[in-house]
Parts: C-alpha cells; structure tokens; sequence
C-alpha cells in the first residue's frame, strides 16, 4: 500500500540524531516486546509480513509519532486482535475474559534458544527461473492497496539483475494470507539518475531485492 | 555499507547517503563510489569493516582490537593501528 511508512527518499526529516553508546533497549517495556514478538513468531499466530502490513495500516499521526519498539506493539494489537487470539476488551482489561484461540505451538523456557533463530524463507521453486545477472529489467508501474516490498521510489525503473537468490515466500501473498506463493528473488542494481535524475551524485548506486512479479523484462 | 532500519531520519539513504554518513561523522573521499543496498526482502547482509593501512602481518586477535561496533554497522571506521594501545 502506497503509505506513510515507505518514505525512501524522502526529505525534511532533519539530520540523524546519533547516540553514544545506545543501549539494546531505552525503556524495560522495549525488550518485552521484542520477547513477545518472538514467542509468536514462533508459536505461528502470524509471519513477519502481517507484522509489517499491520504496521502500515496504522493511521498515517500515529505511525510517524510511535517509535520503532511502539510500532512493533500497535501492530501486535491489531494482529491479536484481528486474528482471534484476544479481544480488544481483554487488551484493555489487561487479563483473558474467555480461554484463547489455540497456538500452533509456544515458546517455552527450553526452546527459547531454537525460538529466536530466524526461519529460513526459502521455498521450493514453483517455475523456472525468468532472468538471469546481467539482464535488463523494468520495475512495473504497481500500486497494490495491500502489502508490497516494491518501494515507490524504485517502481517503473530499468535496472540490471546482479544476484539470483533463489526462491523466496513472497510477501505480497503472505501478507493476504494467501500462502506462500514463493517467487525468484533477485538483486536489481539501478544507476542513481535512473532513480533520483540529472542531479542525483553520480557516485552512488541503489540496489533493491526483488521478486520476480515485480519485474519485466526490457 | 551502512546498515540502518530506513525510516524519518534515515530516510534519505537512498538518495543521499554521504549526507546522512556525514550526520555519522564520515565524510567519504569524492570519487568513492556509494552502493546502498536497500533490504527490501530477507535477504541480510554482513559487513565486513576495511582494513586499516599499516596492519601488514596483523593476527587475527589483534585485528579484532580496532573493529567496533559501529564499524559492524557500517556507521564509522574501524580504528586505527595508533588508536590501541
């Protein structure tokens, strides 16, 4: 969707703020939140791509107000909530009104090292493989109300393939609860006056991975 | 290569990385050319920080003295020979 979170490119947000020596959490609430995405992450109740779904379908003030840990939660909520696990009511009350939906499986004490591996997201292969390095390809002009991994600022681009990596569960699939749906993955290296014109730093080169249903040949 | 969650202040990376490497302290020699790998699937990437001149023959313990955080990230150099005891 074509939202506030896809802001590649994007100007006046002021100069980085970086901090000495960051702490991994600013506020205890933080490292529960990432321990709480992970458990469910690895109970199955959802995949990182309705996490980020969720997260761009917050309202666009709340989104750019909340911080990275903040976000993480309200998109849990929705995803609790719209998903059955939880009622908005319980959330609120702050306890389980009614016995919950079953999980796949919970992140117990002794899996939680299994537990905060990433799973791989390779898939098995649905079709050959349409491009190869060093072909040229266009970005399609998309605009899909739902999830995508294409960025704005990389759409109806020619660009050159450098990296096959396989296939991939694709996110635009994921996101709808479609499946899988696994895709070809790829590197596509784009020149910087392609992406950002004439006056773009002729140094600079950009590179995106995308699926394959992103991409047509030139 | 910078390794930073794109978003408000980051977000310029992919038009303007030297102006947001500055906000970090690096300012890269002109004619180095800038590759922004944006990590728009699950593909990750590690980085491997460069080494300093005048390290010739270094162990590998040795080295790891002037590797730092933020030269893993991408955000700064590692340190230099003079900059360890």
């Amino acid at each position: 969707m074509d939202g506030v979170h896809d802001m590649g490119g994007m100007d006046g947000f002021g100069k980085v703020e970086v901090e000495q020596n960051e702490p991994p959490f600013h506020a205890r609430w933080e490292g529960r939140v990432l321990a709480m995405q992970r458990a469910m992450g690895y109970a199955g109740a959802w995949h990182i791509d309705h996490s980020r779904f969720a997260q761009e379908k917050l309202p666009p003030l709340i989104y750019l107000g909340a911080s990275y840990y903040q976000r993480w939660e309200l998109a849990m909520e929705s995803n609790v909530t719209e998903r059955g696990f939880a009622t908005p009511e319980e959330l609120k009350a702050g306890h389980a009104a009614t016995p919950g939906k079953a999980l796949p499986r919970k992140l117990t004490l002794d899996v939680v090292g299994a537990g905060l591996c990433r799973s791989s997201f390779y898939r098995q292969q649905q079709g050959p493989q349409k491009f190869k390095p060093g072909d040229r390809v266009r970005t399609k002009n998309i605009h899909p109300k739902t999830h995508t991994r294409l960025p704005r600022y990389a759409r109806d681009k020619v660009g050159v393939v450098e990296l096959c990596h396989g296939c991939h569960m694709y996110p635009d699939s994921v996101a709808k609860d479609e499946g899988d749906n696994p895709q070809w993955l790829y590197t596509v290296v784009f020149d910087s006056h392609e992406l950002w014109g004439p006056d773009a730093d002729p140094t600079l080169k950009v590179s995106i991975d995308a699926f394959e249903p992103y991409l047509e040949k030139v | 290569m910078l390794l930073l969650p794109l978003g408000g202040d980051r977000s310029r990376a992919v038009k303007d990385p030297r102006g947001v490497l500055s906000d970090f302290g690096i300012t890269l020699p002109k004619d180095t050319e800038v590759r922004v790998w944006d990590s728009t699937a699950e593909t990750r990437f590690i980085v491997l920080p460069m080494r300093p001149a005048g390290t010739e023959g270094w162990s590998e313990e040795k080295l790891a003295d002037l590797v730092t955080r933020d030269s893993m990230i991408g955000t700064g150099m590692p340190l230099n020979p003079g900059e360890v005891k």
